[in-house]
């Protein structure tokens, strides 16, 4: 069981998504990924994309437009 | 006094921040469609009482000009701003200029969305290369505008509805360049 | 939700609630446009509606950049789903009172929005997709993250207006070589009013079925290529 934390923060759209679709790719099903982003756009894309490909996803507030997003691969 | 007025503040706000019509409404994203039809709502009003849909651009390039003014320079001798229309506009000044408020309201609207929802934050640069990518990108999207005569919203979105063939051809070309620039980006800027 | 069990504890919370700042500059705004509704309708107008574009757009991160790129880019199609969507709300909208102006005789809105079609088209499109996504967003989305704090977006702002300047600077040469020449081409002068209505919500549903089959096309050689490991 890993867990793996993606810094995101001050990154713009696309990247949090394209690097959290990196790391997931290189994660088994179990593994957790956190993914720290800042930008108020990737706090809709990213969880709405990975709800949709089917994982285990959490969201939390932070920090005022800080994020958490808690990936379970599946 | 100003104690009990900051207590108040704070239970006012703290009671709002539970209410679930503020989670709804003010704290959490909207759906996506939920968008698209309040964008179309005021995109119709706006035809119906201005005569003319949403467009940005065109203030865009005049905060340029006024700028050049502002600076001590002119722009008199310039085609672009040659036309008695586009000198009226320049002449009236940029709080006169209903397009130019409306940009500053978009900003404005943007900025309230996220103070009421308590998520604004000072988002800073974070590497070089974003300065790169943010002047490069600006460049390139401002002498595209320019030239195509409108961005994404005046020639693309306004464009297409109100059922302009040159709305559609724009949007073939956008798609091309947001591909290339899709790749460049993941190559160069990430 | 079950919860995800995780092994490293979240970062210490430190949100703060800024409602009472929100509140202020809502009084503010509104204080503004009171302001505006005194010397000038037409401006008070273009104040709130301002506001309510930029709100909306905030509200529902609906992003005309997203919509073009994230379909290559990552597979996901929502986004320009929805913006097909709005193209076909907006559509009916706007032809209704552009038919309706017809049918009465009175001079018909929007036409300026109506450009001439030609290379400009092509070359100024292609290098605003080219700049917008390297930007992180378009004119909408730059102006947007102005106001949500972007420090990134600032300078794209400031760089955009130089751009369109440059453009401008060069806008004779354009303008006599290629626009000048181009034709304003509007579907009912080639289809009639209703012909061009109904081809043009045709065509919007099918880009939404190709949008639609190609999102989940991506997501199924997502998946498969993970369950190959």
């Amino acid at each position: 069981m890993q867990e793996r934390v993606l810094d995101c923060l001050g990154e713009p759209c696309p990247v949090p998504l394209v690097k959290a679709q990196r790391a997931l790719e290189d994660l088994e099903a179990g593994d957790i990924l956190i993914v720290q982003i800042d930008h108020s756009c990737a706090m809709k894309s990213l969880p709405e994309w990975a709800r949709d490909a089917g994982h285990n996803v959490e969201i939390e507030e932070i920090d005022n437009g800080e994020w958490e997003v808690v990936i379970e691969k599946s | 006094m100003i104690d009990g007025e900051s207590r108040m503040w704070k239970k006012l706000s703290d009671a709002l921040g539970r209410n679930e019509y503020y989670l709804l409404w003010l704290k959490d994203a909207w759906p996506y469609l939920t968008g698209a039809l309040l964008l179309s709502i005021l995109q119709i009003a706006t035809m119906a009482v201005a005569g003319n849909p949403w467009g940005i651009s065109g203030a865009i390039t005049n905060w340029g000009a006024w700028t050049i003014e502002a600076l001590g320079g002119s722009v008199e001798h310039w085609y672009y701003f040659s036309s008695e229309s586009a000198r009226a506009v320049l002449d009236r000044g940029i709080l006169q200029d209903p397009v130019s408020i409306r940009n500053f309201g978009i900003i404005a609207g943007a900025l309230f969305s996220v103070l009421i929802a308590s998520s604004f934050k000072l988002k800073k640069i974070r590497t070089g290369k974003q300065v790169t990518a943010a002047v490069l990108g600006g460049l390139l999207m401002g002498y595209g505008m320019r030239v195509a005569l409108g961005c994404n919203i005046g020639a693309f979105y306004s464009g297409i509805s109100v059922l302009s063939l040159a709305g559609w051809v724009y949007g073939v070309f956008l798609l091309l360049g947001a591909i290339v620039g899709g790749k460049l980006l993941v190559r160069f800027f990430m | 939700m079950a919860g995800i069990k995780r092994h490293s504890h979240p970062r210490p919370r430190r949100h703060r609630s800024q409602i009472p700042l929100g509140i202020l500059f809502g009084l503010l705004v509104l204080w503004i446009g009171i302001r505006f509704l005194r010397s000038s309708p037409t401006l008070a107008f273009f104040w709130f509606t301002g506001i309510a574009f930029g709100f909306v757009l905030q509200k529902a991160r609906f992003c005309f950049t997203a919509s073009m790129r994230d379909a290559f880019l990552t597979g996901r199609t929502r986004l320009t789903k929805a913006v097909l969507v709005a193209f076909a709300i907006t559509s009916v909208g706007f032809w209704a009172l552009m038919f309706g102006a017809h049918q009465s005789g009175r001079p018909i809105p929007g036409m300026a929005f109506v450009a001439p079609l030609g290379l400009h088209t092509v070359a100024g499109a292609f290098l605003f997709g080219l700049g917008m996504v390297i930007a992180g967003g378009c004119a909408s989305g730059t102006l947007m993250r102005v106001g949500e704090g972007f420090t990134m977006q600032i300078i794209a702002l400031l760089f955009f207006i130089i751009g369109s300047l440059l453009g401008a600077a060069h806008f004779r040469w354009w303008d006599v070589t290629i626009i000048q020449p181009a034709p304003r081409v509007h579907l009912p002068q080639l289809f009639g009013w209703f012909g061009s209505i109904a081809i043009q919500l045709v065509i919007i549903a099918l880009l939404w079925i190709a949008a639609d089959k190609y999102g989940k096309a991506r997501q199924h050689a997502a998946t498969g290529r993970t369950a190959q490991k």
